[in-house]
């Protein structure tokens, strides 16, 4: 069910960047900002935490390694030991090249793929568009309006004050 | 009885395989080696008995697949004329034959006139491996490299599939016919009748060329070695006044000197006397003292404790010059005038040393001049050898040409004055000095009749062509040494078409007995059944004498030691005036000749055996081919390098060959090969190398194997030359170990303890396989790498291949040098898998395809490998060998493999390996297996010798011991207890499995 | 080639002299300063334009290549390695030469995406895309050859550890090349995947560019619905930081691993244990070599000079000198040990390896590898298209020969004398090395035909607008340096 917003462009960061800051200050909620390259101090300005991936990272990269170990510590030891060059069954040094390859691959792949799930990215995903030119050299403010309490003529006054080349109202599926 | 191998092989028509199989099994009586030795082996249809293993069960599998395979295809050639592919199963079995076990049948070699006795091992009816019978007082259980390659001739795709007459296949009947009526018309005409035949060991066979003397006063026989030692015979009518060649002892002698006289390579036994050598020079005893006089670099000069390199002119000057010294010692007239031909000091330390061991040293000599032979008797007799290392009473008859008759018959034929000539065994079409001029000769005979088992050089002109048996196809007798017999027995029925020589002798003499094996048989009761008295009746006697395959009789005639009655004084002179004339003559362009021959090949009459054609010359490590061997100084003085093709220029001929450079190869002197050049003999042999025949001489009646005033002119040509081996260096690399007589007897130095390893010492099975190698005993004859190829189905790749260092031979023997490039002492090192415990092919293998067994065995599953060749690569022995093409069933590789009837030498129970996968030594994993399914069968502990492997088999000098590493007392334990043990590259911590003895050196000391 | 190099000259000089009066940050890594608009239609504009006639002589020659390689390989499989020079003294040679090779031409891409990134180096930002596409397709030349050089290629599959009936038989977890298989499998995809990662934003651009239905579909497909959310950014970044950290450690390992196939064998030549970073160290000057090369001719065929500057190129040259440098340095150590070590096989290897037979790929290598890098001292040299191209060459060339040297003078005489055996390549050996470069240009041609050769984001973010440019830029801490 769409959703209505309102919607302000900028054609370059700063001025975007102070327009968040002033929306904020009036107690409104951005809803999101778009652009076209991730734009620095636009997180504090947002007041967006930091995102928690990295702890998929390490605990898919425990159990990468955790699986090589075993993997290679069962099919030499345990499954069928032969005499290699009269080296022990157990030669846990040679093992851990593939130790740390499995660890990286997999942990890697992991991180990926929590992205790809947190951040609803998936090949066949209608891109919703926002503005014109996001993907290029626009940038967007948007604002949603939750209910009637909400005064959408001051979002309005306070977004056509931060310098915005223009302010409208939208319909979307974000 | 009456149903022999023989009428069976007469009677013509494909025959059901029951009776094939009861022809090939039959007589009942005989049994297997095992039996001869150890008593009752095979009983029930598995050898195994109950699958003792996993591996076990599969084995059987494997067996049975084998048989399907292979012995099929056997059973449809043995029992038919040609081979034909459409499978004959076993359906009904004979007591001889279980599937898949081998039997042992006792023959005799005629690989050349030694006439080795052999033990040949039949599987599923087809012989495909020759072991030497260990019954043989003489001979031993080894063999030469040219014998274990016999059985592969057997299988030759190119040999006659049945009689031709005027070069087209004709019926045997005919042929008969043919000839009946020519003998008969020259018989009226009292024309004269040939039959030239290279030197016959067999007295059944003598005999029936005497019955026909008897019969035909017009008849003659002359025998014609190509490779004679015609002029000994010669020498020693005139010094003992028996036209005969004695029988040495090298094993008596304490001291040996040689005067060009391979005797360790190709002359006149040298199975026999590799063994004898080999048995007085264990350096624990008083090993003998070798000194080598020659002008090539031979197996025995490269295994000699002195080596004196010279020109062939100055040969005959050497025996004079200690004939001189010897003289003085012995206070006797001495020889006047002539100058030592070589340093005087190193001639008065061997003339000193002969005196020393009087009666116990031994003068051999190659030479083909009487006069040269005279002195050498001489020598002999003053040194009171005659009797004691030299045999005259039981002489050997294993050479017996004579090359004035053969030069006498070539002018006769050309004189036209032969009606028919029978040719057996020779091939003067290739190998007589004037062959152009004997086939001239032949083409004015009424009848030629030629005996060979294919279209040569020679059979392509005869009118008929009669092919003999291969003799594992046939019956036979040998008498190599007066009064040592051995017996022949066929071990297939003949392949194709053909007809045992004797028997077609007696056809054309209108014998009343014309099937050899009955004439032989009564030939045997007739003369050597009386000469014995334990067996009272001929039955058992016989087949007594067929099992063991070895007889030894009585003497027929008293034995009274022949003495020296010669006059050596017109020798030594003729001889000295050759000498001067030699100097004189020679300009300094101009270099003399030395051909000898070849150790694969020996005189060609195997040149198409891809076995031998492949495997390298013992010394030079060339194959596939002859060249001309020249020292590395004339080398630089006429700036040619390897493979420069020259022109060699005698009076009587000249031929072009590459040029090798040879250290150690008489100044002054080129030699080649003899055996290489065939035009006519095959696929494999055909225009490999050049015929060095056309540069040898037939000089006053004795065929001249040096020649002098030689012209070396440059082609400009270039070839390759396939050697095995590019570097003689060790770079002083601890590889080949030596040591001294006396630092040996000073007893043993501290042996060191073992290097420190990362890892603990990972537990085997019951057994830990090792072999120890006697770098002293290894004389590098290269017996070991045939027999090998033919147990492991190793492929031959051809000379292309070999050029880019792909040879494919488990086990190769390491040639080393050192010392002056001019006379370099040399060294032989058999090298295959090490079998480390620590080894570095297995830690790289990726999966796993080679791993060390639970009994010490570094293994190749073929199954697994994926080619990666990283193994090969860390490998530091380097004998890991890689299928770079798939090189069975591929006509541009081996030229046996790639035919169906080739194939039938395969051993059943080695995998044949495809295209891609490594492979290596596996020290005959197979004959182990087999060993412990039979100790299992008997219900005994393995014993230490049942388990021999190929090489270790084959090597006529003992000089590879295989065995159980964790029997302590074990020979293989107690090698490699011995103070000479090493491994080789023992610092490189891979805990090898196979144990080198040092060679030890015994230097002759000179003041 | 020359006469554009000419004309090129021209234009860099013009070009050095603009760098010069900048002196003070903020540096731009971007000539005049384009606006976002432009920066999209540049390079966007640049792949959808009609290719040149530059390109099509490029790729057909690159193409013939690479059906050459299917040519030689349909032989190699249908007769044997025996086609090959190999022997049984010289088991491995141009196969594993290339491998070695191309793994570590590999190196530099995934080296500049994720180690300058963590440095904060913003020059990568121009040639990051084009460099990890390098990698990504000289990582599939490289995994090419230890398939190819197996006896058996179609069993190849043995080496995988996957559950099995023969036994089961596993794999040798010991054996350095089982090592090989993971790292090359894993470089291969954390590369791909950081590849495609980094472009999402930009095929997201391109998908909003197009009007053709196919292309739009495609790179919507792919682009996989971005629509510049702040909030997916902020994760974007991170999961770009962690994989940067990830791959750090691996680009290093993976040259390690490879040289661990040597290493690790008992080969006077091979074992040494100074290979691990000697390797790395060839593998970055190798791969800078590479990405030097294929800017300079991208940026001419592309016409991007605006783009890729004279400073990155800079740049990238005194970066190939050092790793030069380390990399003789590793020279001069192996022959120091050797001598200090007193093994008399290493010390014979060593002697052999400049005096032997093989001696003149040593002094060729020498000559690449050694004496060439140290020209880039000048800055003459460092700012001379000409010198960089024909430089660029030779350090292919160099450690092409490196490789060579390794493998084939340890093989050829090791340790016992009777096996000592010559090297010599045949026409398939050859055949098989040009095609793999024919199967690595065309792969680099398409792409930069297809796909944004530059990444589009990165650089709006470093020309950016004011203070607030893109997260990871590194400008403000170089203000404060110069407020201070």
């Amino acid at each position: 069910m769409p959703k209505s917003f309102v919607v302000a462009t900028y054609s370059d960061a700063e001025t975007l960047v102070s327009a968040v800051r002033a929306v904020r200050q009036q107690n409104f909620r951005v809803y999101d900002v778009y652009a076209p390259y991730p734009i620095h101090g636009m997180d504090e300005a947002l007041g967006v935490r930091r995102s928690r991936l990295p702890w998929v990272t390490f605990v898919v990269g425990l159990m990468g390694l955790t699986f090589a170990l075993t993997l290679q510590f069962y099919t030499t030891v345990l499954d069928w030991p032969l005499n290699v060059g009269g080296k022990p069954d157990n030669s846990t040094l040679a093992f851990l090249p593939i130790c740390f390859e499995l660890t990286v691959l997999l942990s890697g792949l992991a991180t990926v793929a929590a992205l790809f799930v947190r951040a609803r990215l998936f090949p066949g995903k209608k891109e919703q568009i926002i503005a014109e030119g996001i993907t290029n050299d626009t940038f967007a403010l948007v604002v949603r309006q939750r209910d009637s309490s909400f005064d959408i003529n001051r979002v309005w006054k306070i977004l056509e004050e931060s310098g915005a080349d223009r302010v409208r109202e939208r319909e979307a599926e974000l | 009885m009456s149903h022999t191998g023989e009428s069976g092989g007469v009677k013509s028509s494909c025959k059901g395989p029951k009776e094939q199989l009861v022809q090939i099994g039959e007589p009942a009586y005989w049994k297997s080696v095992d039996e001869l030795h150890n008593g009752p082996r095979y009983t029930g249809e598995f050898p195994g008995g109950l699958p003792a293993s996993s591996s076990r069960t599969e084995a059987t599998r494997r067996d049975f697949l084998a048989l399907m395979g292979f012995s099929l295809a056997a059973v449809g050639l043995a029992g038919c004329r040609a081979p034909v592919q459409n499978a004959i199963p076993f359906l009904v079995g004979s007591d001889q034959i279980i599937p898949g076990v081998s039997n042992w049948y006792a023959t005799t070699c005629r690989g050349c006139a030694s006439s080795c006795s052999l033990l040949v091992k039949q599987r599923d009816g087809r012989p495909i491996k020759i072991e030497g019978n260990s019954a043989s007082a003489i001979f031993g259980s080894g063999t030469c490299a040219t014998g274990q390659a016999t059985v592969l001739s057997l299988y030759d795709d190119e040999r006659l599939r049945g009689p031709l007459w005027h070069g087209k296949p004709a019926k045997w009947e005919e042929i008969d016919q043919h000839v009946l009526e020519s003998l008969t018309s020259a018989l009226a005409a009292k024309q004269q009748v040939v039959l030239l035949s290279g030197t016959i060991t067999s007295p059944s066979t003598k005999e029936i060329i005497a019955e026909w003397g008897k019969r035909d006063p017009n008849f003659r026989h002359v025998v014609y070695d190509a490779v004679s030692l015609s002029a000994m015979r010669a020498a020693n009518a005139q010094s003992f006044g028996q036209a005969a060649i004695p029988h040495y002892s090298f094993d008596k002698a304490r001291i040996i000197v040689g005067l060009e006289a391979d005797f360790l390579g190709t002359w006149l036994s040298p199975v026999e006397f590799a063994r004898q050598y080999a048995a007085n020079r264990k350096p624990e005893g008083t090993p003998s003292l070798h000194v080598q006089f020659e002008s090539g670099m031979s197996v025995t000069g490269s295994n000699a404790d002195v080596r004196v390199p010279l020109a062939p002119s100055q040969l005959g000057a050497v025996a004079v010059a200690l004939l001189r010294r010897i003289q003085r010692k012995a206070g006797a007239a001495v020889v006047a005038g002539g100058d030592d031909p070589v340093d005087a000091k190193k001639l008065d330390a061997i003339a000193d040393e002969l005196w020393k061991h009087r009666g116990e040293s031994l003068v051999v000599s190659g030479s083909n001049d009487v006069a040269v032979q005279v002195v050498v008797n001489t020598l002999n007799s003053t040194l009171g050898n005659i009797g004691k290392t030299i045999d005259l009473t039981h002489p050997s008859l294993q050479r017996s040409g004579d090359d004035a008759a053969m030069a006498e018959l070539v002018e006769k034929l050309h004189r036209g004055e032969i009606h028919t000539l029978v040719m057996y065994g020779v091939n003067p079409g290739y190998d007589y000095p004037d062959a152009g001029r004997f086939l001239e000769g032949l083409d004015k005979v009424a009848l030629s009749i030629s005996f060979s088992d294919r279209r040569d050089e020679t059979s392509s002109h005869a009118h008929a062509i009669c092919p003999d048996h291969h003799f594992l196809e046939a019956w036979g007798d040998a008498e190599p040494v007066e009064t040592n017999f051995s017996l022949a027995q066929p071990l297939i029925a003949p392949l194709f078409d053909t007809r045992a020589a004797q028997t077609s002798l007696l056809k054309w003499l209108a014998h009343e007995q014309p099937d050899y094996y009955a004439y032989l048989r009564e030939y045997w009761q007739k003369n050597m059944f009386p000469r014995q008295k334990e067996l009272q009746s001929f039955e058992p006697f016989w087949e007594r004498s067929v099992q063991d395959g070895v007889v030894v009789l009585p003497s027929t005639h008293a034995a009274a030691e022949p003495k020296f009655h010669g006059d050596w004084k017109p020798a030594v002179d003729k001889i000295l005036e050759d000498a001067k004339n030699a100097q004189a003559s020679t300009k300094d362009d101009h270099y003399e000749l030395h051909v000898y021959e070849s150790v694969p090949l020996r005189d060609g009459r195997h040149a198409n055996n891809p076995w031998l054609l492949e495997l390298p010359d013992p010394v030079s490590k060339v194959s596939w081919g002859n060249y001309a061997a020249v020292a590395p100084a004339l080398a630089k003085k006429l700036n040619l390098s390897d493979g420069d093709v020259v022109r060699l220029k005698t009076s009587k001929g000249d031929a072009e060959l590459p040029v090798f450079i040879q250290p150690g190869q008489g100044p002054g002197t080129i030699s080649a090969a003899l055996g290489f050049g065939r035009k006519q003999v095959g696929r494999a042999g055909q225009n490999v190398g050049v015929n060095a025949y056309p540069l040898t001489s037939m000089e006053n009646g004795s065929h001249r194997y040096s020649a002098m005033n030689v012209q070396v002119e440059r082609t400009g040509r270039s070839e390759k030359i396939g050697s095995t081996q590019t570097h003689f260096s060790m770079e002083g690399r601890p590889i080949v170990l030596e040591t001294t007589l006396e630092e040996l007897h000073k007893g043993a130095e501290a042996h060191e303890e073992a290097l420190p390893t990362l890892w603990a010492e990972r537990l085997h099975g019951e057994h830990s396989w090792g072999m120890a190698i006697d770098m002293n005993a290894c004389t590098g004859c290269s017996a070991c790498v045939v027999a090998c190829q033919a147990e492991n189905n190793v492929p031959v790749v051809g000379k292309d291949q070999i050029e880019r260092t792909r040879i494919m031979h488990w086990i190769r023997i390491d040639r080393y040098y050192s010392g002056p490039e001019e006379n370099p002492v040399s060294v032989h090192q058999p090298m295959m898998c090490q079998h480390c415990q620590n080894a570095p092919c297995e830690t790289v293998c990726p999966v796993l395809a080679t791993t060390t067994s639970s009994e010490g065995l570094n293994q190749q599953v073929y199954n697994r490998c994926i080619g990666t060749r990283y193994c090969a690569n860390n490998c530091p022995y380097k004998v890991r060998r890689f299928n770079w093409y798939n090189y069975t069933e591929n006509p541009q590789f081996d030229f046996n493999m790639d035919n169906p009837l080739g194939r039938m030498v395969l051993n059943p129970d080695v995998a044949v390996r495809s295209r891609g996968v490594m492979e290596k030594c596996s020290l005959c994993v197979q004959r182990i297996q087999l060993a412990k399914d039979t100790a299992l069968q008997g219900k005994r502990e393995l014993a230490d010798g049942d388990i021999q492997t190929a090489c270790q088999q084959a090597c006529p000098t003992q000089a590879i011991i295989f065995g159980d590493l964790k029997d302590p007392n074990s020979r293989v334990s107690q090698m490699h207890r011995n103070q000479r043990n090493y491994q080789v590259l023992e610092d490189l911590g891979t805990r090898p499995n196979i144990g080198y003895l040092k060679k030890v050196r015994n230097p002759l000391e000179t003041t | 080639m020359s006469t554009t190099a000419i004309r090129v000259n021209g234009k860099a000089t013009g070009t050095v002299t603009v760098t010069e009066v900048q002196v003070l940050p903020p540096q731009h890594w971007v000539d005049d300063n384009p606006s976002l608009r432009k920066i999209t239609d540049d390079i966007a504009g640049a792949m959808e334009a009609r290719p040149g006639k530059g390109w099509w002589i490029c790729f057909g020659i690159a193409f013939a290549a690479l059906l050459n390689l299917g040519g030689m390989v349909t032989y190699l499989f249908a007769k044997g390695i025996g086609v090959w020079g190999l022997n049984n003294s010289v088991g491995w040679a141009f196969d594993i030469t290339n491998f070695v090779f191309w793994v570590g031409i590999g190196h530099a891409g995934t080296l500049i995406s994720a180690i300058l990134l963590l440095f904060r180096q913003q020059w990568r930002t121009s040639i990051n895309r084009s460099a990890e596409a390098m990698t990504i397709f000289a990582v599939m030349c490289a995994g090419m050859f230890p398939a190819i050089h197996m006896g058996r290629p179609w069993d190849a599959f043995f080496i995988f550890p996957y559950p099995n009936h023969r036994g089961p038989l596993w794999v040798n977890f010991r054996s350095p090349l089982v090592w090989d298989v993971f790292a090359i499998s894993t470089y291969l995809t954390i590369s791909l995947v950081f590849w495609y990662l980094g472009m999402i934003p930009d095929l997201a651009t391109l998908r909003d560019r197009t009007t053709n239905k196919i292309k739009k579909f495609i790179y919507g497909l792919l682009s996989l619905g971005w629509n510049g959310s702040h909030r997916t950014w902020t994760r974007y970044e991170i999961v770009s930081l962690v994989l940067a950290g990830l791959a750090t450690p691996l680009v290093l390992s993976v040259h390690s691993i490879v040289s661990m196939d040597f290493a690790t064998s008992l080969l006077p030549g091979w074992h040494t244990t100074i290979f691990p970073p000697y390797f790395v160290a060839g593998a970055i000057y190798s791969g800078f070599g590479m990405v030097l090369m294929l800017l300079i001719i991208t940026r001419y065929t592309m016409n991007l000079q605006r783009y890729i500057t004279m400073r990155h190129l800079d740049k990238m040259a005194k970066v190939t000198m050092l790793t030069g440098m380390i990399v003789s340095y590793a020279y001069l150590t192996e022959f120091f040990a050797a001598w200090y070590g007193g093994n008399i096989y290493e010390q014979y290897h060593f002697i052999n390896r400049a005096t032997g037979p093989y001696a003149w790929c040593f002094y060729l290598m020498v000559l690449c590898n050694v004496i060439a890098p140290q020209m880039l001292w000048l800055k003459k040299a460092r700012s001379s298209i000409a010198f960089l191209f024909v430089f660029s060459i030779m350090v292919n060339i160099g450690m092409w020969f490196e490789r060579f040297v390794i493998i084939v003078v340890s093989l050829h005489r090791a340790f016992l004398p009777s096996g000592w055996g010559m090297f010599y390549p045949t026409a398939i050996d050859i055949g098989v090395l040009v095609g793999s470069f024919g199967l690595f240009f065309t792969c680099f041609l398409l792409f930069i035909r297809v796909l944004p050769m530059i990444a589009m984001w990165e650089i709006k973010g470093v020309v950016g607008h004011g203070a607030h440019k893109m997260a990871l830029s590194s400008d403000d801490e170089e203000r404060k340096v110069v407020n201070a």
